[in-house]
C-alpha cells in the first residue's frame, strides 16, 4: 500500500497532508469560535480526510495521527460547550453520523461519544458498544489500528469499571471488559492482517513497521491490567481464555510472541500462577517459530521474583503445583519444537532451575530431575560447539551454586557433572572456576571425602589436561586456575583425622595426575594440609595419650605419602621448591619426635642439593634454609647430627663466591651452638666455623687487594665481629676478649688502609657495632662487666 | 399567459386567501423560474376554502361573463410542455356575469377534497395542485389568478415491514450476504444494516451505500427513465477478510427524499434504492440494487 | 603523620586461601602510606592486591616467592626513622632477637621489619625498634605452632612510633598498641 516513491516522496506526502489538515483545522477554529455547529463539523470532517491516505509508512502516518489528535481534543472540548449550552448530546452524536466518508465520520463519532459518555445522558457501556462495533468499518490495517487507538485513548478513563463514575449496574466490570477485549481483538486481527499488504519483497520492510506497532495492540492489555474490577476469577474466566484465544487463532509469530510476553509483563504475578495452567496450555498451539523459549523463560522469571518477594506466597505455589506443571509445559514444548536449538532448551532448563531454586529450596530432587532432562536432551546432541548454548549451560550450573551459596548442595546433584560434560575443555575450566569462586566466596568447607571426590570431579578441567590439551592457554591464566586450585585445596577439612586423611588421598590421586605444569601449583597446598594433621594428631597424642592411638592414621603414614608427593616434585624438575617442601617435612618429623623419618628428609634435601641445585644464588639460599631447619632440630642423636651439620658446613666452604661461603660457614656456627640444648654447645666447634669464616674473609681482602677497588672483606670482617660478640655473650668460652680486640684492630686497620675504598655501609655497620659493644658497656651489671676489657 | 398578465396592467386584481391562511403550515415550493415560494400545505380530504377579493383598478369597472374558481391537480411532462393533464378538476361558479364597480369578496370552498397524490418535482416531470380563478371577459380575455399549494400524504407506518436480507456474489471471488433491517422507511429513518462477507478473494478498497432515485415517466416505447445518486455513504475502507461484518447506519435526513410513487395516474412513477457499491484496488465496481419503499410518517407534533 | 602498613608470610596460596575478610575489610584504599612487606606473598595476585591498598610498596622476597626481583634487603627512610626490611630466613638462627639485631646494626635502621618465623613481636633493641607483624594469614609454620593472623600498622610523627597490632583470635580482631621513640643520637 505504501508508495514506491521512497522517503523523499513520502515526506512530501506528509507535508501535504499536513498542510491539509492545517488549513482544514484553521477553518474549523473559525467555526468552533463562531460557534458555527455546521461549519466545525464540516472542517473537521474535512481535516480527518487527511488521515484517509495510504501513501505514509506506519512512522509518518502516526506523526500525522498526532496532529489530527490534537486538534480532536480541541472539538471535543467544543462539543462540550455546545451541550452545555442546550445542544442534545444524543443529536449530535446522530448528527456527525451523516458525514459521507467513514472514516472522519467514526474520529468525530468517538469524539462526541466521549462527551455523550461524559454526559451520563446514556450508559457508558451502550456507547461504548456502539463505538466500538461502528468502527468495524475500517478494515484498512493501518487507518483501522489508529481509529481503534484513538478509541481507547478517548475511553480510557470512562470505561465504567467498578468505582469509576460511569460504574453501571451488577455487570458493569463485564461490560468494560467487553469493550477492551473486542477493541483489542479487531485491532489484533488489523494488525495481523498488515502483513499482506503490498507486494512480497517488501515483506522485511513491513514487518518492521509492523512491529512498530505493536504498542498500539499491547495498549489495550494494559488498559485490561489496569481495570480494577478484573479479579482473579474474571481474569482466569474471561479475559485469559478471550486474549489467549485470538492470540492462538491470529497464527501471526510477530504477535504472538508479543502478546504472550505482554501478557506476563502485564498481569499481576497470582494471577499468572493461578491460571498457569491456561497460559502454559497455550504454549504448544502457537506457531512453531514462536520464541517460546523465551515466553517461557520470562514467565518463569518472573515466577521466581515473585516467589523471592516473600516467604508468604510459597504455598499458593505448592498449591496449583507450579513446579509440575512449568515442568511438563516444558517438555511438551521441546517435544513440540524439533528444530529448536539446543541453546533454546538449555534456557528454558535454565529458567525453570531457577523458578525451582526459588521456590522449592528443599526440592534437590526437582534441581536434579531439571539436570538430568538436560542430560537427555544433550546426549542427543553431543558435545556443545555453540556458544550460545555453552552460556546457558553456565547459567544453568551456575544458578544452584548461587542459591545454596553452598557447593555441598550441588555435590548431592547427581547430574550435574553429566551436564558438565557436554561442555568444551574451555567452558569446563570457566564452569570449574565459578565452582571454586563459589566456595571461596562462601567459604564452603569441603567435609568428606565423597564430596572432595565429586568436587574433584566437577573441576577436573582445572586438574588435568582433556582432549589432548587442545588449546594451550596463556601463562597468566594458567597460573591464575592453578592458584584458584590450591586455594581450594585449603577448603578442604574434617576435624576427624580419618576423614582427613581420606580427603588428603583422594585430592592426591586427583592432582597427581595433573602433569608437571600443575603439580607445583597443587602439591604445595596438600602438602601444608597435611602438616597440620600431623601438627593435630601430635597434640592429639599430647592430649590423650597413647592408647587411643588409631594405626590407620598416624603421622608416619602421613609422612609416607608426603615424602611420595614431594618426590612427584623432585623429578619435575622443581628441586627448589622440594627442598624447601622436605625441610617442612623434616621439621615436623622432628616435632614428632620421628627421627628416622627426620633423618630421611633431610637426606633427600641433601640429594637434591648437590644434584639438582646448581645456580649459585639458589645454592645460597639453600644453604641457608638448611643450616636454619638444621639449627633448629632436636631429634638427631648424636651421630646423625654429626652427619647433617657436617655435610652442611662442607657445602657452605663450597659455595661459589668467597664472601657467600664466608657469611655460610660463620652460619654454620649457629649447629653448634644452641641456646635452650645443653647438649649442642660445643664452643670449639663454633670457633672453628668463625675461624675458618676469617680465612675465607681474609682471602677476600687478598683479593681485593689484588684487584685493587673491590672491598667488601671489610664488612665481612665486622658481621664475624659481631658474631664473635654474640657468642662472646652466650658464653662461649672459647671467644675471648683479646680475639675481639683483635679483630676490632683489624678491621680498624683495615678501614683506614689506603687500599681499601671507603664503604659508607661498613663504616655505619662498624659505628653501630662500636656503639653495640659501649650500650653494653653502659648497661653495667654482668653484661656491663664483660664487656668492660673491650677497648673501643 | 403571464407574458400577457405583466405586459398589460390588468383591469382588476384578484387574491386569493385561505380561510386559515395564517395559522396554516406553510413550506417552501420551487417555482418554474426556479425562485423558491412558501405555499400552505394541506393533505388529501382536508376542505379547502376561502375567499376571493376582486378589486377593479381604480376608477374602472370589470365587465364580466361569470367568476369561477378551480381547483386543479396537474401533471405536467417537461418533454411535452404546456401540456397539463389534470387528474382532478372541481369548479365553483363565484358569480353570474355582471359588472363590478367595486372591491367584491367572495367566499368558496372545497369540502373533503380527494387529493390522492403529493406534490412532487421532479426531473421530467412535476406534480401539481392549484386555485385558478377566472374573471371571464368576451373580447378583452379572461383575467385569470392562479394559487399554488402543496399536498403531502402521510402514511401510517406500515404493518408489514420486512427487512432485507440476501446473500450475493461471484463465484469463487466475492460472497457476501447482506441485510437492511427494513423493506420501507419514512423520510426520517435510519437503514441498519450489515454485510457479512463470507468469501473474499479480491482487493476491495471501499465500499459505499447509495440512495438512489429512479423516476420514470410515460409508458410503453416513451418510457423516460431518470436515475439520479442522492446519497453516497461509504460503509468501509479498505479489505475486510472472510469473516468480517461491517454495520450499516444510514440516516436518511440530511437528503432531500420524497415518498416512493408508483405509476401516478399512469403517466410517471418515482422509486428508491439502495446501492451497495464494492470497489476493488483496480477500481472495478461491484453492486447490488435493492428497491426500498419510501413514505411520509406523519409527523408527531 | 604517616601510615605504614608491615605484613608479611601471606603464603597464599600454599598454606592460606586469602587474608582474613575481616582484614581485608580493614586495609581500604587511600589510607596507607607504605606498605612494608617481608615477602612470601606467594602469588602475583596479591601483589596487586596490595598495590591496590596502596601504590608504595616495598617488598623483600621470601623464600617461597617466585618473583626474582624482589632483593633480598631493603632500606628506606620514611619521616625521622630509616626502616630496613628483610624476610628473615637468612638470618639464623631464626628470629634470634639477637641474630636480628646484628642485622639491624649491620644496615644501619632504627626500625627492622623481619617475617618467617609468623611469631608476632615488637621490642625495642639499643636505640632501635625490631618487629616482626607475623603471617598475615595465619599461615603454618614449622617454627611456630597456633599461629594467629596478624599484621601491623605503624603511625610515624616526628620522632615518636606508634605501633598497632592487629591479631585475629577466634575470629575476633584485638588491637594492641606499643609505642616508641627515638633518641635524637645520630
Amino acid at each position: 500500500m505504501i508508495g514506491d516513491g521512497g522517503v523523499d516522496e513520502e515526506e512530501k506526502y506528509l507535508a501535504a497532508g499536513i498542510a491539509g489538515l492545517q488549513q482544514n483545522a484553521f477553518y474549523m477554529h473559525r467555526a468552533l469560535d463562531s460557534n458555527n455547529l455546521k461549519d466545525a463539523l464540516k472542517y473537521s470532517a474535512q481535516m480527518l480526510s487527511e488521515l484517509r491516505t495510504s501513501r505514509l509508512s506506519p512512522h509518518k502516518y502516526y506523526e500525522l495521527y498526532m496532529r489530527a489528535f490534537d486538534e480532536l481534543r480541541k472539538l471535543e472540548m467544543f462539543f462540550r460547550e455546545e451541550t452545555k449550552r442546550g445542544c442534545s448530546t444524543i443529536e449530535l452524536y446522530e448528527l456527525v453520523q451523516h458525514a459521507g466518508n467513514i472514516l472522519p465520520r467514526l474520529y468525530l463519532l468517538c469524539t462526541v461519544g466521549s462527551v455523550y459518555i461524559r454526559s451520563k445522558e446514556a450508559p457508558a457501556k451502550d456507547v461504548l458498544k456502539d463505538l466500538v462495533e461502528m468502527c468495524r468499518g475500517i478494515q484498512h490495517p493501518l487507518r483501522g489500528l489508529f481509529l481503534r487507538s484513538y478509541l481507547s485513548q478517548v475511553s480510557r478513563d470512562k470505561l465504567p469499571d467498578i468505582g469509576s463514575e460511569y460504574e453501571g449496574d451488577a455487570d458493569t466490570v463485564s461490560d468494560a471488559v467487553e469493550f477492551v477485549l473486542q477493541n483489542f481483538t479487531e485491532m489484533n486481527k488489523l494488525w495481523v492482517r498488515m502483513q499482506h499488504q503490498g507486494p512480497a519483497r517488501e515483506k522485511e520492510k513491513r514487518e518492521k513497521e509492523r512491529s512498530e506497532l505493536r504498542d498500539l495492540v499491547g495498549k489495550n492489555l494494559h488498559v485490561l491490567g489496569q481495570i480494577e474490577g478484573v479479579d482473579l476469577d474474571l481474569y482466569k474466566d474471561i479475559v485469559l481464555p478471550r486474549i489467549l484465544e485470538q492470540v492462538v487463532n491470529c497464527k501471526d509469530e510477530l504477535a504472538q510472541y508479543y502478546l504472550m510476553d505482554c501478557i506476563i509483563q502485564v498481569f499481576p504475578d497470582d494471577y499468572h500462577l493461578q491460571t498457569l495452567e491456561t497460559i502454559l496450555g497455550a504454549c504448544p498451539q502457537l506457531q512453531p517459530s514462536v520464541d517460546i523459549k523465551t515466553i517461557l523463560s520470562r514467565l518463569m522469571e518472573r515466577l521466581s521474583n515473585y516467589a523471592a518477594s516473600s516467604a508468604e506466597v510459597l504455598p499458593e505455589f505448592f498449591q496449583v503445583e507450579a513446579f509440575a506443571k512449568l515442568n511438563s509445559a516444558i517438555g511438551k514444548v521441546i517435544e513440540a519444537q524439533v528444530d529448536m536449538p539446543i541453546d533454546g532448551v538449555v534456557t528454558l532448563y535454565s529458567s525453570l532451575l531457577t523458578f525451582t531454586l526459588h521456590v522449592h529450596h528443599d526440592r534437590l530432587d526437582y534441581v536434579d530431575q531439571i539436570l538430568g532432562a538436560c542430560v537427555g536432551k544433550l546426549s542427543v546432541v553431543g558435545k556443545l560447539e555453540d556458544s550460545k548454548a555453552t552460556k546457558q549451560i553456565v547459567a544453568l550450573l551456575s544458578a544452584p551454586l548461587e542459591k545454596y551459596n553452598d557447593i555441598d548442595t550441588a555435590l548431592k546433584l547427581t547430574n550435574y557433572p553429566r551436564v558438565l560434560e557436554f561442555l568444551d575443555q574451555g567452558t569446563n575450566k570457566v564452569m570449574a572456576n565459578v565452582i571454586i569462586q563459589t566456595i571461596m566466596k562462601n567459604k564452603t568447607c569441603i567435609s568428606s571425602a565423597d564430596k572432595v571426590e565429586a568436587l574433584f570431579e566437577l573441576i577436573k578441567g582445572l586438574i588435568k589436561d582433556l582432549d589432548g590439551n587442545l588449546d594451550e592457554v596463556d601463562d597468566e591464566d594458567f597460573n591464575e586456575e592453578q592458584n584458584a586450585v590450591a586455594r581450594l585445596i585449603q577448603m578442604l577439612y574434617n576435624d576427624d583425622p580419618k576423614e582427613m586423611l581420606k580427603i588428603i588421598c583422594t585430592v592426591k590421586k586427583h592432582i597427581m595426575v595433573g602433569g608437571a605444569k600443575r603439580l607445583p601449583f597443587t602439591v604445595p597446598p596438600l602438602i601444608f594440609c597435611s602438616l597440620k594433621l600431623v601438627r593435630r594428631l601430635q597434640s592429639q597424642e599430647e592430649n590423650a595419650g597413647e592408647e587411643e592411638e588409631d594405626a590407620s592414621v598416624t603421622p608416619k603414614k602421613i609422612f609416607q605419602i608426603l615424602n611420595q608427593m614431594i618426590e612427584a616434585l623432585s623429578v619435575i624438575p622443581v628441586p627448589e621448591l622440594a627442598l624447601r617442601l622436605y625441610l617442612q617435612c623434616a621439621e615436623a618429623a622432628n616435632d614428632c619426635d620421628l627421627e628416622p623419618v627426620a633423618y630421611e628428609f633431610f637426606t633427600q634435601a641433601y640429594i637434591l642439593y648437590e644434584e639438582e641445585i646448581s645456580d649459585s644464588k639458589a645454592q645460597v639460599t639453600a644453604i641457608h634454609l638448611i643450616i636454619g631447619s638444621l639449627q633448629r632440630l632436636h631429634v638427631f642423636g648424636v651421630e646423625n647430627r654429626d652427619t647433617l651439620t657436617h655435610k652442611a658446613t662442607g657445602y657452605s666452604a663450597k659455595l661459589l663466591k668467597k664472601p657467600e661461603q664466608c657469611r655460610a660457614v660463620y652460619a654454620c656456627s649457629h649447629l653448634f651452638w644452641v641456646d635452650d640444648q645443653d647438649s649442642i654447645k660445643d664452643g670449639e666447634r663454633v670457633m672453628f666455623c668463625l675461624k675458618r669464616a676469617l680465612r675465607i674473609a681474609n682471602a677476600v681482602q687478598q683479593m681485593a687487594t689484588a684487584t685493587r677497588g673491590s672491598s667488601g672483606s671489610v664488612m665481612l670482617f665486622i658481621e664475624i665481629l659481631n658474631k664473635y660478640l654474640y657468642f662472646f655473650e652466650k658464653g662461649n668460652p672459647q671467644v675471648t676478649v683479646a680475639s675481639i680486640q683483635g679483630l676490632i684492630e683489624l678491621i680498624t686497620t683495615e678501614m683506614q688502609s689506603d687500599n681499601t675504598t671507603s664503604d659508607p655501609a661498613a663504616d655505619a655497620f662498624f659505628a653501630s657495632t662500636m656503639r653495640y659493644i659501649q650500650f653494653q658497656k653502659d648497661k653495667g651489671g654482668a653484661v656491663g662487666e664483660k664487656y668492660e676489657p673491650i677497648k673501643t | 399567459m403571464n407574458y400577457i398578465i405583466g405586459a398589460f396592467k390588468p383591469a382588476c386584481n384578484i387574491s386569493i386567501a385561505f380561510t386559515d391562511g395564517k395559522n396554516r403550515k406553510q413550506v417552501p415550493m420551487k417555482k418554474e423560474n426556479g425562485q423558491m415560494v412558501m405555499v400552505p400545505l394541506f393533505q388529501s380530504q382536508e376542505n379547502i376554502s376561502g375567499k376571493i377579493s376582486i378589486e377593479p383598478a381604480l376608477g374602472k369597472k370589470v365587465e364580466h361573463n361569470g367568476i369561477k374558481i378551480e381547483l386543479l391537480g396537474q401533471i405536467e411532462m417537461y418533454f411535452d410542455k404546456g401540456n397539463f393533464y389534470d387528474f382532478t378538476s372541481l369548479v365553483r361558479e363565484l358569480d353570474v356575469p355582471g359588472d363590478i364597480y367595486e372591491k367584491k369578496t367572495y367566499p368558496f370552498e372545497f369540502s373533503t377534497v380527494e387529493m390522492p397524490y403529493e406534490t412532487y418535482s421532479g426531473v421530467n416531470v412535476r406534480l401539481r395542485y392549484v386555485l385558478k380563478v377566472t374573471v371571464s371577459r368576451g373580447y378583452a380575455g379572461s383575467i385569470v389568478e392562479y394559487q399554488d399549494f402543496m399536498v403531502r400524504n402521510y402514511s401510517p407506518p406500515p404493518s408489514i415491514n420486512n427487512s432485507i436480507k440476501m446473500e450475493v456474489g461471484i463465484e469463487d471471488c466475492l460472497h457476501i450476504e447482506f441485510e437492511y433491517n427494513k423493506s420501507k422507511y419514512h423520510l426520517k429513518d435510519v437503514i441498519i444494516g450489515k454485510i457479512y462477507f463470507l468469501l473474499v478473494r479480491i482487493k476491495i478498497k471501499n465500499m459505499d451505500l447509495e440512495i438512489r432515485r429512479r423516476e420514470s415517466t410515460g409508458s410503453g416505447a416513451n418510457t423516460h427513465v431518470e436515475t439520479e445518486t442522492l446519497a453516497k455513504f461509504e460503509l468501509m475502507d479498505g479489505a475486510p477478510v472472510r469473516g468480517e461484518s461491517i454495520p450499516i447506519r444510514l440516516f436518511l435526513s440530511p437528503y432531500e427524499l420524497t415518498p416512493t410513487h408508483r405509476n401516478i395516474n399512469n403517466k410517471f412513477s418515482v422509486k428508491y434504492y439502495l446501492n451497495l457499491v464494492l470497489v476493488d484496488e483496480e477500481d472495478r465496481r461491484y453492486f447490488k440494487q435493492q428497491e426500498i419503499t419510501i413514505y411520509r410518517l406523519a409527523e408527531t407534533t | 603523620m604517616v601510615l605504614v602498613l608491615a605484613l608479611g608470610d601471606l603464603h597464599i596460596s600454599h598454606r592460606a586461601p586469602d587474608l582474613p575478610p575481616k582484614f581485608k575489610s580493614m586495609l581500604v584504599p587511600g589510607k596507607i602510606q607504605h606498605i612494608i612487606c617481608t615477602g612470601n606473598l606467594c602469588i602475583k595476585e596479591i601483589h596487586d592486591y596490595l598495590r591496590t591498598i596502596c601504590p608504595d610498596l616495598h617488598i623483600t622476597r621470601g623464600e617461597y616467592d617466585e618473583e626474582t626481583r624482589y632483593p633480598e634487603t631493603k632500606t628506606l627512610t620514611i619521616g625521622q626513622f630509616k626502616i630496613g626490611i628483610c624476610h628473615g630466613h637468612q638470618v639464623i638462627p631464626s628470629g634470634d632477637l639477637d641474630s636480628l639485631a646484628m642485622l639491624q646494626r649491620q644496615l644501619d635502621v632504627d626500625i627492622l621489619v623481619t617475617g618467617h618465623t609468623h611469631q608476632f613481636t615488637a621490642y625495642k633493641h639499643e636505640a632501635g625498634v625490631v618487629i616482626n607483624p607475623g603471617s598475615a594469614t595465619g599461615a603454618y609454620s614449622s617454627i611456630t605452632y597456633d599461629v594467629n593472623p596478624s599484621f601491623v600498622l605503624m603511625d610515624i610523627d616526628a620522632l615518636r612510633v606508634v605501633v598497632y597490632v592487629y591479631e585475629l583470635i577466634d575470629g575476633e580482631v584485638k588491637v594492641d598498641k606499643i609505642d616508641f621513640k627515638k633518641t635524637t643520637t645520630t
